[in-house]
């Protein structure tokens, strides 16, 4: 029960990342994303080093995470909710320990999620960091993920057979 | 070309919806000289506004009207949820139109019944149905071509001792056919078809019944409710167009093809003082026996490259778990599917999030996976509602969704991750992650087909029982959902219903 409402809630969230969030991925995304690669010695801050920690993928730039975040703070001002959710994490993370989150190591970093994760805050987070992240092409180049392919004329000529390792006992 | 028609013609069928039901009702309708007016909510896109991004496409074909619990994940465009649709078309079987009588009740209150009809007497209909969606393996079209993802599949199948196995049963053009291409592959099958591979009803049936000049689309008219006449017939449908203001098209008889909810929503909203539980619902059976199916999802990590984003979102189907054996723990069956999802599906099926999460989706390239799919009894404590009190934009009642998974299910889709399981690992899978899939995209049952009217809405060619000139025309009318995806059936029986009331009409019956 516990768990099929953990997936429930899982699946409206995103079904409100889809509609709600999605909106704002046009130039407002690129324009914030460009601003924040040019931005040199920008460090994760906190949103950011929790937006890596969900969904760590080793070597890929630090700055995908950042600029997720600082778009979706940009392209949500107006909505109060969302600013909440942000809000919350924040200083949620901060009372976590006596240090701040943010100068904890990372192991100690990760146990102050986990123990956080069935705070209200966190799934909309967790979501909406899931939306972006996974539709960002920087990430999708780290995965060997190529996107659209209607212009390439699909796969039927690029590789949709061309699996080859498979046994072939029968 | 297109005709127009006076709201006040009363000589028109009004069909509402005009996806895989009411697109394929209005078509079939039409290209036997019956006038027909099809009411969409949605508007009409066109191929070239069939981007490869979900997000954008879901903006534009989406339903996104408010819902409490669980919605469905459905269209409001032209061709409704054909357009997101996978197109997996497998028929069902004997035993499954037998639920009743085959299964027995299951423990806590299900209400299977039988379907009022047989297979010999459905199997004309799949035959016209496949043949007009160009289903793969049938009617001397070829099989489809086999995905990475689906060689997977198969290998494993065999691998635990599956026979049953199949590239075929695809709504999808191997090879080009009626005017439309053969599959590029492209991948982005569930945010629409870029080419038209695909069967839609948005550039087959609605296009066809156009040419035929006894049919008439009206899109962004979205229905509100049915009137009826003195007589307890219906009489013309109300309707809500683009700017916002009300309609009356008058009408002979009423088909509601709304994708479950939306039927609901329409029959219930339709009360009067002589109806005052809605259209239908003498019995109380509108918007009750809500299925959706058992649904399942598997997603490995596979020694080796599987690159499962290249080629159709869906390829391939195993048998072998579709029959009714209770020494198994659960009754009824399911079948077992190939499916492919971008990174964001993947992410969102496996839930959850830290390095237990990336070990999937930072091996996006070797991923492999399995939708499935069985049947789950109806219950009539899963249902759609009306909220009380809660208006939306079009200033409708709320509709509320209730689901839950009977234990029978529960039972059935543990042994169907096993089953998965075992199969990826028989190729050297090393990370394996088996779940629900809380979608709703198969939609079954809230205004059912029953021999005796005290079992459901209505008869054995979806004519209510209350009301001769009302007819439910999608997945809504089944009596029990089967294991298979229910398309095929809801377009074989829109066929059927055609015919029904073509040949009432020249019986001067309806
Ligand atoms: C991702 C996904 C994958 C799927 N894959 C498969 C598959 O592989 N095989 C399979 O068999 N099935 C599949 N399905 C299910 C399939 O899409 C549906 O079974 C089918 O489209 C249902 O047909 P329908 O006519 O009942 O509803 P729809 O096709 O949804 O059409 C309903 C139409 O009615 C319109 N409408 C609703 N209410 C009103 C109103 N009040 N007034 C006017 N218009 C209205 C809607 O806008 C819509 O256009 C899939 C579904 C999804 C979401
Ligand atoms: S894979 Fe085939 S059916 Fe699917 S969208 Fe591409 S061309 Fe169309």
């Amino acid at each position: 029960m516990q768990e099929e409402q953990t997936t429930r809630r899982r699946f409206i969230v995103a079904a409100l990342a889809f509609s709600g969030v999605a909106a704002p991925l046009g130039s407002t995304w690129l324009k914030s994303a460009a601003a924040w690669a040019a931005d040199d010695d920008a460090g994760l801050d906190e949103l950011g080093r929790m937006a890596q920690l969900l969904f760590p993928h080793e070597g890929l730039d630090d700055r995908v995470y950042g600029g997720i975040m600082s778009t979706v703070m940009e392209t949500t001002t107006d909505d109060q909710a969302t600013q909440a959710m942000l809000d919350a994490a924040a200083n949620t993370l901060d009372a976590a320990r006596e240090t701040s989150w943010l100068d904890l190591g990372a192991e100690e970093q990760f146990a102050v999620l986990q123990e956080l994760q069935d705070q209200p805050f966190f799934a909309g987070i967790r979501e909406t960091v899931r939306f972006h992240l996974y539709y960002h092409p920087d990430l999708w180049k780290h995965i060997d993920y190529p996107g659209s392919s209607k212009e390439f004329g699909g796969y039927i000529r690029r590789g949709f057979n061309d699996i080859a390792w498979l046994p072939e006992d029968e | 070309m297109a005709r127009q028609y006076e709201l006040n013609d009363a000589s028109v069928v009004v069909v509402i919806g005009s996806g895989a039901g009411g697109g394929t009702l209005s078509n079939e309708l039409a290209q036997k000289g019956i006038d027909v007016v099809c009411l969409e909510a949605g508007s009409r896109l066109t191929l070239a506004d069939v981007v490869n991004h979900p997000p954008t496409m879901d903006a534009r074909m989406g339903w996104h009207d408010k819902r409490i619990g669980m919605a469905p994940w459905i269209c409001k465009t032209v061709g409704g949820t054909t357009m997101r649709w996978s197109g997996a078309t497998p028929r069902f079987q004997e035993h499954e139109l037998k639920a009743l009588t085959t299964y027995g009740q299951f423990d806590g209150g299900t209400t299977l019944i039988d379907w009022p009809m047989t297979l010999d007497e459905l199997a004309p209909y799949y035959d016209k149905a496949e043949d007009k969606m160009g289903v793969s393996g049938t009617h001397g079209i070829p099989p489809s071509a086999e995905t990475n993802n689906y060689k997977v599949l198969a290998a494993g199948g065999k691998r635990i001792g599956y026979k049953e196995i199949t590239s075929s049963r695809m709504a999808i053009n191997p090879q080009a056919r009626n005017g439309r291409p053969g599959c590029q592959q492209i991948s982005f099958c569930n945010s629409g078809c870029a080419i038209g591979a695909k069967w839609s009803t948005l550039y087959t049936e609605i296009p066809a019944a156009e040419l035929t000049a006894h049919f008439e689309l009206r899109t962004q008219s979205m229905a509100v409710k049915i009137n009826h006449d003195d007589s307890g017939r219906v009489s013309g449908v109300v309707y809500r167009d683009a700017d916002g203001t009300l309609h009356e098209q008058k009408a002979r008889a009423v088909a509601v093809a709304g994708n479950v909810v939306e039927t609901t929503r329409i029959l219930l909203n339709s009360n009067s003082s002589r109806f005052p539980d809605g259209l239908g619902n003498s019995t109380g059976h509108v918007g009750r026996n809500y299925t959706r199916h058992m649904f399942g999802a598997a997603i490995a990590k596979m020694p080796k490259p599987v690159n499962y984003h290249r080629g159709a979102r869906q390829t391939g189907i195993i048998f072998d778990e579709q029959y009714h054996d209770p020494e198994r723990g659960f009754a009824g069956g399911y079948e077992l599917q190939s499916i492919a999802l971008d990174p964001w599906g993947t992410s969102s099926s496996i839930g959850g999030w830290g390095p237990d999460h990336t070990v999937f989706t930072d091996n996006y390239t070797h991923l492999a996976g399995i939708f499935i799919t069985g049947e789950d009894p109806p219950e009539s404590v899963n249902r759609i509602s009306l909220h009380a009190t809660e208006r939306d934009e079009n200033d409708l009642p709320v509709p509320v969704i209730e689901y839950r998974d009977h234990p029978n299910s529960l039972a059935m889709r543990e042994h169907s991750l096993k089953q998965s399981r075992a199969l990826f690992e028989s190729l050297g899978a090393t990370h394996f992650w088996g779940g629900d899939a809380p979608v709703g995209c198969h939609n079954m049952g809230v205004a059912r087909m029953s021999a005796n009217p005290r079992d459901g809405v209505a008869n054995r060619w979806g004519q209510a029982h209350d009301i001769d000139n009302l007819f439910i025309s999608d997945g809504s009318a089944f009596p029990t959902s089967a294991a298979g995806n229910p398309t095929l059936t809801i377009v074989a029986l829109a066929i059927r219903q055609a015919d029904h009331i073509a040949e009432r009409m020249t019986q001067k019956t309806l």
